[in-house]
């Protein structure tokens, strides 16, 4: 270190050229920066793309802290309005114009560029990285996580869990008030189910399912929906380019096909609007009756080289792809947008794309709303940069920088979500994960702020926001020790910032799920046991480690049935001791510094509880005090149906369905649907629609 | 700004300032010529918000912080490219005294930059505001916006990294005979 002090003092740095500052300072200082303006807002353009700015929402005067309010320090008075086109600032900027933002893709994309295109023969270094993290990960550690203050758990707290039913639609979510897509979906009469490209609409009011009408939807594939009063938006591709096409690289950049279906009448249902973007989904959401879909376009296809013997070796290769790579217009970068099969049409204006300044990888996000009969008026801006883990709660957008950015992983993949690879460019994030908030007004939009985390965000389920703070389950990096934490973060200016947080939980372990609650974190890790920690969040700034629980096995869902229990779904020693299998865990939650697991139910060896990797296969039924949950074993698929006693589990089992069709199953609820006020459940299998009896 | 007085006080503030500021810039990878573009365009946007430089509660942090901005727009590339170098460095054959010596000035950039290139992009921010600029542990918590607790663990783990490095073992005894006077 003294090599680098000695360094510092012997730069041979010359007095300040007062003058020359001061000359260009004046020459400089009529024109202070303008980034007043921040709102996303546009205005709709039927059929198109919204191009034009308004001005936004006043900033009233001493409105200086939450989303949407703040104001970066240097943009004068606050209330001034004065309009300009920018409404990025801070962390995320807009270009200067097409040519400024073409200008980052290509520098950034010559330094990516390998001789095999955007494959790079880089994965053995990552590799060894990995197995390098794991050996740390396998050492060792104190076990002393953060010292209980049993003292201090007397204390006033918000802490606790809260019931959590399937959503409007019949479709167990992440988030109460933001609807999920999935293959079914009901408004309690009518029932639509996508299978295929095949669209069917059931009458689910009566004694039976009756079948009403069906609608074709043709060249469509890998399709889900939601349902906005008689409208069902569909979304899928074209079967061209498959999203879903395996690892790491597709051939070829993925499509997003959009369509809008009439069901008023349900016996005849017909097509609104289809829209076509070149760009791979990332989520599709719902509030209310607006849609937004957030879009990761990747790399251009650009015709790269190869190495080979008839066309030069790798320097050959290397310069010509970099070429190409200089030669690459901004139609090239960002996607495009076709409504109703007309021509292709750019998404996003320049202006309107931010340019991280943080180094997150290379690549194009897409924020896409629209109201859900109209989805070819589209509010769109977007992102230069791949930061494809997207988290919606009812009025904030965040997204994130995926895993450790190696080239090739998956984007939104975790321990439950579905995954969309998207070919993207990351470069090496150096462990930290970059956040971007964006605060939600109908389908528009408005940058709140960005800031970064140290560790990985794995998936959708490990962000929260409650209150306008976000909350974070961290993962371990290089840039962190070996353990997981809760990190809680606030719009703070023009930034999110990090204000509390709880470190060493789960030291050496794997988060394998997290439950957010208003002011409570329930976080499962596993390596050889499972340790449960409730994290209390009632103090943003000084998140509490108040109750642990260890016991073999871990749950990969949990699901609050109300503010005393909680089901986990997971996997665990079977009844034996000897073998492996799903299990079922009824957690006592009503104190939260002595969580108890009440009772397990053990599926047996060779089983798989569906809800870990897809929570739309369960749902929790209150007045039955039932939980159904989808169970496969070996290759038959069957509905589990926990009834919850006081302290323990009962469990019946129900055969559906063999094969691959058991992803397809679904119990939806249809709450108060009964005859005498109870719940009823629309059993949906591989062929079939029907009642299923809960008993 | 138009008061007589700020501008003497911003020229003040420029000239205690310049020192840090350019060796900050190489430390942050630039060469010294690319630093004192970058200090000198730093100054230029703190007199255009002067106002607000002066207002804010912790003025280097301000100052620090849209040094690192300024760095952003110029090099949104990674921190270890191929660099093309504007100047030729060309020793002075009479008399190359030690403080005017371009070739020393780029032997040490070069140095200082293989050393700080074992950190990550966040590590060495901190280490050299923190360390080498001689912010306060708050005042760097600000530049970078990032909490206290970021900052204290960054720096012990840079310094730690530092500490078992090489480069500077390589090259040290070359340069402290040099300019050791």
């Amino acid at each position: 270190m003294t090599d680098l002090e000695n360094s510092w003092d012997d730069l041979p740095v010359g007095p300040a050229p007062v003058d020359a500052i001061l000359r260009e300072a004046r020459r400089a200082a009529p024109t202070p920066e303008q980034r007043l303006r921040r709102s996303l807002r546009v205005v709709a353009v039927v059929g198109g793309i919204a191009a034009a700015f308004v001005a936004g929402t006043l900033v009233t005067s001493g409105d200086t802290g939450g989303p949407g309010s703040a104001l970066p320090p240097d943009s004068g008075s606050v209330g001034e309005d004065v309009a300009t086109p920018v409404a990025f600032f801070g962390e995320l900027e807009a270009p200067a114009s097409c040519d400024d933002l073409l200008a980052h893709y290509v520098g950034a994309g010559i330094d990516l560029v390998s001789a095999y295109g955007w494959d790079s023969p880089q994965i053995a270094y990552y590799g060894v990285m990995d197995s390098e993290l794991r050996a740390q990960a396998n050492t060792p550690v104190p076990t002393a996580p953060a010292s209980n203050d049993r003292g201090a758990q007397n204390l006033m707290t918000a802490a606790k869990t809260t019931r959590s039913t399937s959503s409007a639609t019949g479709t167990n979510v992440q988030e109460a008030g933001v609807d999920e897509p999935d293959s079914v979906k009901t408004d309690g009469e009518l029932f639509v189910r996508l299978r295929g490209a095949l669209l069917t609409t059931y009458d689910v009011s009566g004694d039976a399912v009756e079948r009403l009408g069906e609608l074709d939807l043709g060249d469509f594939e890998d399709g889900e929906i939601l349902l906005a009063g008689t409208t069902v938006v569909a979304v899928g591709n074209d079967g061209t380019r498959p999203s879903n096409g395996g690892y790491g690289y597709t051939e070829t950049s993925p499509q997003t096909r959009v369509v809008a279906i009439d069901v008023s009448d349900p016996a005849d249902p017909t097509v609104l609007r289809t829209a076509d973007y070149d760009a791979a989904t990332v989520t599709a959401r719902q509030h209310g009756d607006d849609v937004r879909l957030v879009l990761s376009a990747g790399l251009p296809d650009l015709d790269f080289v190869r190495p080979g013997r008839s066309r030069g070796g790798e320097q050959v290769a290397l310069r010509t792809n970099r070429a190409l790579v200089e030669d690459s217009t901004i139609t090239d970068w960002l996607p495009t947008v076709s409504i109703d099969g007309g021509e292709a049409r750019q998404l996003l204006e320049c202006d309107r794309v931010a340019v991280p300044r943080a180094e997150v990888g290379l690549g194009t996000m897409a924020v896409v709303g629209f109201g859900a009969a109209a989805p070819g008026d589209l509010d769109a801006f977007g992102l230069a940069g791949d930061a494809s883990l997207a988290y919606e709660s009812a009025d904030h957008l965040y997204l994130a920088t995926t895993g450790s950015g190696r080239p090739g992983d998956f984007t939104g993949c975790g321990f439950t979500a579905s995954c969309t690879p998207v070919r993207g460019g990351s470069s090496d994030l150096g462990g930290t994960t970059h956040v971007y908030d964006f605060a939600l007004a109908g389908t528009e939009a408005t940058y709140v702020g960005a800031g970064e985390v140290e560790g990985t965000i794995r998936d959708r389920w490990a962000m929260d926001e409650h209150d306008g703070v976000l909350r974070l389950a961290v993962s371990p990096s290089r840039e962190t020790g070996n353990f997981n934490s809760i990190v809680t973060m606030q719009a703070r200016d023009d930034a999110l910032v990090e204000i509390g947080r709880v470190d060493r939980l789960g030291v050496g372990e794997d988060i394998k799920s997290v439950r957010w609650f208003d002011s409570l974190a329930i976080l499962v890790t596993f390596r050889q046991v499972d340790p449960l920690y409730a994290i209390d969040l009632t103090e943003v700034a000084e998140p509490r480690l108040i109750g642990e629980l260890k016991i073999p096995g871990f749950s990969s869902y949990l699901h609050p049935l109300g503010s005393m229990r909680m089901i986990g779904l997971g996997e665990g020693p079977t009844e034996d001791g000897r073998r492996w299998g799903a299990q079922a865990g009824l957690f006592d939650v009503s104190d939260l510094t002595d969580l108890r697991r009440l009772d397990t139910h053990s599926y047996g060896s060779r089983s798989r509880a569906m809800a870990g990797s897809d929570p739309r296969q369960l749902t929790w039924l209150p007045a039955s005090r039932t939980v159904l949950t989808v169970v496969q074993k070996g290759r038959a698929a069957y509905v589990s149906a926990l009834r919850v006693g006081g302290n323990e589990l009962a469990n019946t089992m129900t055969q559906v369905e063999f094969g691959s069709d058991v992803d397809e199953v679904r119990t939806v609820p249809l709450y108060g649907g009964g005859a005498d006020g109870g719940d009823r459940v629309v059993l949906v299998t591989g062929e079939d629609v029907k009642f299923f009896d809960v008993g | 700004m138009t008061a007589q007085s700020d501008e003497s006080d911003f020229a003040d503030y420029a000239r205690d300032a310049w020192g840090s500021l350019v060796r900050s810039g190489v430390f942050l990878g630039c060469s010294l010529h690319e630093a004192e573009d970058l200090a000198q365009t730093t100054l230029v946007r703190c007199y255009t918000a002067w106002p607000s430089v002066v207002a804010a509660d912790n003025r280097s942090a301000y100052v620090y912080r849209m040094l690192l901005n300024c760095l952003h727009d110029s090099k949104r590339r990674r921190w270890w490219g191929e660099r093309a170098t504007e100047r030729l460095p060309e020793p002075n054959g009479s008399h190359g005294g030690p403080r005017i010596d371009a070739m020393a000035g780029v032997d040490t950039a070069d140095a200082v930059h293989r050393a700080l290139a074992a950190l990550s992009k966040p590590s060495r921010d901190v280490v050299v505001l923190r360390y080498f600029a001689g912010l306060t542990e708050a005042e760097t918590a600000e530049a970078l916006g990032v909490p206290r607790g970021t900052v204290k663990s960054r720096l012990s783990r840079s310094l730690a990294a530092l500490a078992a490095n090489d480069h500077l073992a390589d090259y040290s005894p070359a340069r402290t005979e040099e300019t050791t006077s």
